[in-house]
């Protein structure tokens, strides 16, 4: 885990530099207040109001969001297969695509069915 | 830097890695079923939207038969194994499978629910040239876009694909030898089901509610049996069961680890066949599922998980057969009596079911106690037996519910069952010989099974559970008779229920398993031949 | 790998590490510098000169301004996320740099420690950066949400929609490199280009898609629809302000110049000189490397400044479509012809100057189907409503489902998509 170490090193780093100027901020600029500064900026019309919940988002985003990790996933596969590739030979190519064509299927599905489609 | 001379590092190459000899021929059947889930995903996509329902059911229905065929090959063609255990066939695919007497047994058991399931998905006469399950899934309950979809007549026939899958994992979960593999089946398995439980056309939140149940106790359970697994590697540094097996024999020390482990294990799976205190979920679930997925999960679950628990436990956890067995004891004992007692309340025959399906549970839990070994009715020929008969009794059980029907749908409250003996002799003579079969009465296959898992156990020296057992039986018997009263004697409420003209595909379900009821109550030799000869599990 | 790697003394590691953050901030603040005469150049104009050399402070006194502004504080925001949110973006963005390789081993002036010039290795370095790039999406979409505000929480989904999408062509354009490098190690990627050749050169698909799919990764033009000015107008960070703000725009910038050192490392030889230079003596040896990387890294920020200065933007269902339609699929079956060709290349099968002809023959096949005038089929078949017909009420798009009021007659169907 030594590797490691150093990552961490530079995460302390770094992060004591993010928290420093996020702490500093208030302290280096102005305090004008305003009531139509602290609203929300919606191009200086009157903000519309909140949605309950934060605001809910289109579930087109979700699936998004779930091919993204059918995906990443193939690619967790296909890492180790690509560094072992020398010592695999034919037997794990022909896996490989094998498992590649599989999600390759769920691919095709998708997109026939409109889950690609944003308009 | 040289030029482009690729040679030149590939030089001193590495001895390449052995490839893994895996025998297709033996895992033929699994690899057909999953071979016809993915063909059913490109159906899917490619086929027109005309012909898609007619093409998956008939995708579905090739891969099944041909599976069933490969398996019946795969059966002949077992090796016997004399070894420590007497059995037949073995490990394959690296051991990571193993394809025993048990394994293709419950392959072919698997195959013949798969069947009727798809036969009973297939039906589209009941409500109105439309399947039982949602147009399309996405839309709200009772909003527009649902009403428009209904309208242009779309059917959500992903089903069939799902179920394949489902049915896949189902086969694999039984024979796996190895606790990774069981837990990507339990997962393959168990996800096509969340889906589909969501998918019922009427009732949609109600379904959609039991979806959700089901998905979040599941995945949870998921968890448990997860850790247990994580336990047991620390314990046995294998998740081989043969060398678990290994290290519990020879008693490597941890012991606390592997208690641990094989309580949270025994807990997942008690899930799954729906054991008391694990069972709450059963009810909700098998209530708001589309009737036809009640009944593919009713029968496929609990005979995929039965089988892998007796693996886990018989195979892996044999030398530790005196740390489970108490625990096990204990929860058929209170899966048995809950089960009895609670269906006595109940007044929806799906919900009655239900809890009938987890006093099952508690009965096979009792053959699970029983014999391991020996020239009697072992534990795993009695449970094997068992799971058939209750399989096919379930499965005709809630393809009759799905065809009393009124204006909403199919009408589930058992007040409105009565007189449904007037109204279609024949479909309630079929439910009474189902519920027959459920209490255990002689000349229905419900009653061998029971008597062989309380022979398994008896032998077992598990008496106490035996008595327990037959309280149980007969208080469950007291309901049962209830209901055949109400159907036959009890004046109809108002019209009386309605029976709805069903496609040959539901008759033809219900007439099969009216007929395997019977058979395996009346000659129920050429079945206890069959899994008697199928032998232990084989590691 | 080295064996110095984690086995360093500890005011090595501390010193290498302050290098690396000094190295990105004073970088992004030339960057800063740099994209801004570039544009300025493009459009005929002169860009900032005035402060410093050539007007080389001017990020310098951009940032001290930006410090002193008023942080304002949104009436809707989450207190809790609305602060820490920048922080998430920052930290990931510097920690991809922990196993950028800068150089070879070199020996510490004043001192005779021999150090290689790169903070760490792992025998999944990619991975780890790739790993660690996606905790920053989190930083944009939570600083999206807790704003409480429209735009923000539209663009912080947008940007996280966007850079999953194409996480996914570059982590698949990225395998055909670990196949011929065999490692996953940073330092055994450019070993293994010095043994070989540069990997843009034989993998030229997966440069190219790495290359698309790195400008959509950090949400630059022509692809910066989560900060499109007509749209959302600043994206998720419309409602940020002072140095808060001036974190995401750090984050930003380092991770622009992260995935062109990445692609350096990747397909360009990393830290080696190029051909040509390679040739002289020392070239690849003591701190000269250094130079030949933060070149090549350059070169990739030119190419980044360059795009935003000629193309314009997309529409987001043009951009993704493009990533998932295009990019993937094609990512998908070039790692099976490099699978196939590199098999036999082992084999001894193929000699890969055939491939060279093979692929040359190719793009000649290409060129020419480009002057095939194209024939368009109208499209008649309408579109069935499905199961991802959006689960949520979308109001019907202008144009679609004409909404006639009483009486007046529908607007005619040449109007569409207005």
């Amino acid at each position: 885990m030594t590797e490691y170490t150093p990552v961490l090193v530079l995460a302390a780093i770094s992060g004591a530099f993010a928290v420093f100027s996020v702490l500093i901020a208030p302290l280096t600029g102005p305090k004008r207040y305003n009531r139509a500064k602290v609203d929300s900026y919606e191009c200086g019309i009157e903000p519309t109001p909140q949605a309950a919940g934060g605001g809910r988002v289109p579930v087109k985003y979700f699936i998004t969001a779930m091919l993204f990790i059918v995906f990443d996933v193939e690619i967790i596969f296909l890492y180790p297969f690509a560094v072992e590739f020398d010592l695999l030979g034919w037997f794990g190519i022909v896996e490989m695509l094998l498992f590649i064509a599989t999600v390759f299927v769920a691919y095709v599905y998708v997109w026939r069915r409109g889950g690609l489609e944003w308009d | 830097m040289s030029a482009v001379s690729v040679q030149a590092i590939v030089g001193a190459a590495p001895s390449p890695i052995e490839a893994p000899d895996v025998d297709y021929a033996t895992i033929s059947p699994l690899l057909i079923i999953l071979g016809a889930a993915v063909l059913g995903v490109l159906v899917e996509a490619f086929v027109p939207r005309a012909y898609r329902f007619v093409t998956q059911i008939a995708v579905a229905v090739v891969g099944v038969v041909a599976a069933f065929v490969a398996t019946v090959v795969v059966g002949a063609g077992l090796d016997t194994v004399d070894g420590e255990v007497t059995g037949r066939g073995g490990p394959t695919a690296m051991g990571s499978l193993s394809v025993d007497g048990p394994a293709v047994v419950t392959w072919a058991m698997l195959l013949f629910f798969g069947l009727l399931g798809v036969l009973l998905f297939a039906e589209r006469r009941l409500d109105g040239g439309l399947s039982a399950f949602t147009s399309q899934a996405s839309t709200p309950p009772g909003s527009a876009d649902e009403r428009h979809a209904t309208r242009l007549r779309i059917e959500h026939s992903e089903v069939f694909p799902l179920a394949m899958f489902a049915l896949g994992g189902m086969m694999f979960f039984a024979s796996a030898n190895d606790l990774l593999g069981m837990f990507v089946a339990l997962e393959v398995l168990s996800l096509p089901l969340y889906l589909m439980c969501g998918l019922a056309r009427r009732r949609r939140l109600l379904s959609q509610e039991a979806a959700m149940k089901y998905f979040l106790l599941g995945a949870f359970s998921s968890a448990f049996f997860l850790y247990g697994i994580a336990m047991v590697y620390g314990y046995a540094g294998s998740f081989g069961l043969a060398e678990i097996s290994t290290a519990v024999s020879s008693q490597i020390g941890g012991q606390n680890l592997l208690l641990a482990g094989m309580a949270l294990i025994l807990v997942g799976l008690l899930f799954k066949v729906a054991a008391v205190p694990f069972h709450a979920w059963t009810p909700d679930v098998y209530q708001g599922a589309p009737t036809p997925v009640t009944a593919f999960m009713a029968a496929g679950t609990k005979a995929a998980a039965f089988v892998a628990m007796l693996r886990i436990f018989f195979v892996a956890f044999g030398g530790a057969r005196w740390d489970w067995a108490p625990a096990v004891w204990a929860i058929a004992i209170i899966t048995m009596l809950f089960g009895a007692i609670a269906s006595i309340a109940q007044t929806d025959v799906k919900r009655m079911l239900a809890y009938s399906s987890i006093a099952h549970a508690g009965f096979l839990l009792v053959g699970m106690a029983g014999l391991t070994s020996g020239d009697g009715v072992t534990s795993v020929s009695a449970v094997l037996f068992y799971l058939v008969a209750y399989g096919a009794a379930a499965i005709g059980a809630f393809a009759v519910v799905t065809l009393v029907r009124d204006a909403g749908g199919e009408t589930t409250h058992l007040g409105r069952w009565a007189g449904l003996g007037k109204e279609s002799p024949v479909l309630a003579v079929a439910f009474t010989i189902f519920l027959l079969s459920f209490a255990g009465i002689p000349l229905t296959g419900g009653f061998i099974s029971k008597w062989s898992v309380f022979a398994a156990a008896w032998d077992g020296g598990a008496w106490p559970l035996v008595v327990v057992g037959v309280v149980a039986s007969a208080l469950a018997l007291f309901f049962y008779i209830r209901v055949v009263v109400l159907l036959f004697f009890a004046p109809p409420q108002g019209d009386g229920p309605t029976v709805a003209v069903p496609s040959p595909l539901t008759w033809s379900v219900v007439a099969i398993t009216v007929a395997v009821t019977i058979v395996l109550g009346v000659l129920p030799g050429p079945l206890l031949d069959l899994v008697q000869q199928a032998g232990a599990f084989v590691r | 790998m080295s064996e110095l790697f984690g086995n360093e003394a500890w005011w090595v590691i501390i010193l290498k590490a302050l290098l690396v953050f000094v190295v990105l901030v004073v970088f992004t603040l030339f960057n800063i510098w740099f994209e801004r005469r570039v544009v300025a150049r493009m459009q005929h104009r002169v860009g900032p000169n005035v402060w410093g050399p050539f007007g080389l402070l001017q990020s310098l006194a951009d940032g001290v301004k930006l410090a002193l502004k008023e942080e304002i504080f949104p009436k809707h925001a989450h207190k809790v996320v609305y602060f820490i949110a920048p922080v998430i973006a920052t930290i990931p963005a510097f920690l991809a740099w922990a196993v950028i390789p800068f150089g070879p081993e070199v020996t510490i002036p004043f001192t005779d420690t021999v150090t290689p010039l790169q903070l760490t290795d792992m025998p999944v370095a990619v991975l780890y950066i790739l790993a660690v790039t996606s905790i920053g999406v989190y930083g944009i979409v939570l600083g999206g949400w807790a704003s409480g505000s429209t735009y923000s929480l539209l663009g912080g989904v947008r940007s996280s929609a966007q850079m999953i999408s194409y996480e996914v062509a570059m982590g698949l354009s990225l395998v055909a490199v670990f196949i011929y490098a065999g490692s996953m190690s940073t330092s055994e990627i450019v070993a293994a280009q010095a043994e070989d050749t540069w990997f843009a050169l034989p993998l030229l698909p997966s440069f190219i898609i790495y290359m698309i799919a790195m400008v959509g990764e950090t949400n630059r033009a022509p692809f910066d629809l989560p900060e499109a000015e007509g749209e959302l107008v600043g994206g998720f960070h419309t409602e940020y302000s002072s140095l808060k703000f001036a974190l995401f725009f750090l984050a930003e910038y380092i991770n622009m110049v992260t995935v062109s050192a990445l692609a350096t490392t990747m397909f360009l030889g990393g830290w080696r000189a190029p051909w040509g230079i390679s040739q002289i003596d020392g070239a690849n040896e003591g701190y000269w490397p250094v130079l030949w990387f933060l070149g090549k890294t350059l070169l990739f920020v030119f190419l980044f400044i360059w795009l935003r200065g000629s193309l314009p933007r997309l529409r987001y269902d043009q951009f993704m479509k493009f990533g998932w339609k295009v990019l993937i699929p094609a990512s998908l079956a070039w790692i099976v012809v490099v699978c196939v060709m590199r098999r036999l290349i082992i084999d001894d099968d193929l000699d890969p100057t055939k491939i060279l002809v093979v692929a040359g023959v190719l793009v000649v096949a290409l060129l020419v189907v480009q002057f095939i005038p194209e024939r368009r089929t109208p499209a008649v078949e309408a579109p069935e409503p499905d199961a991802f017909a959006g689960g949520f009420p979308v109001p019907p798009m202008p144009g679609k489902q004409p909404v006639a009021p009483s009486g007046a007659p529908v607007a005619p169907s040449g109007e569409k998509e207005a």
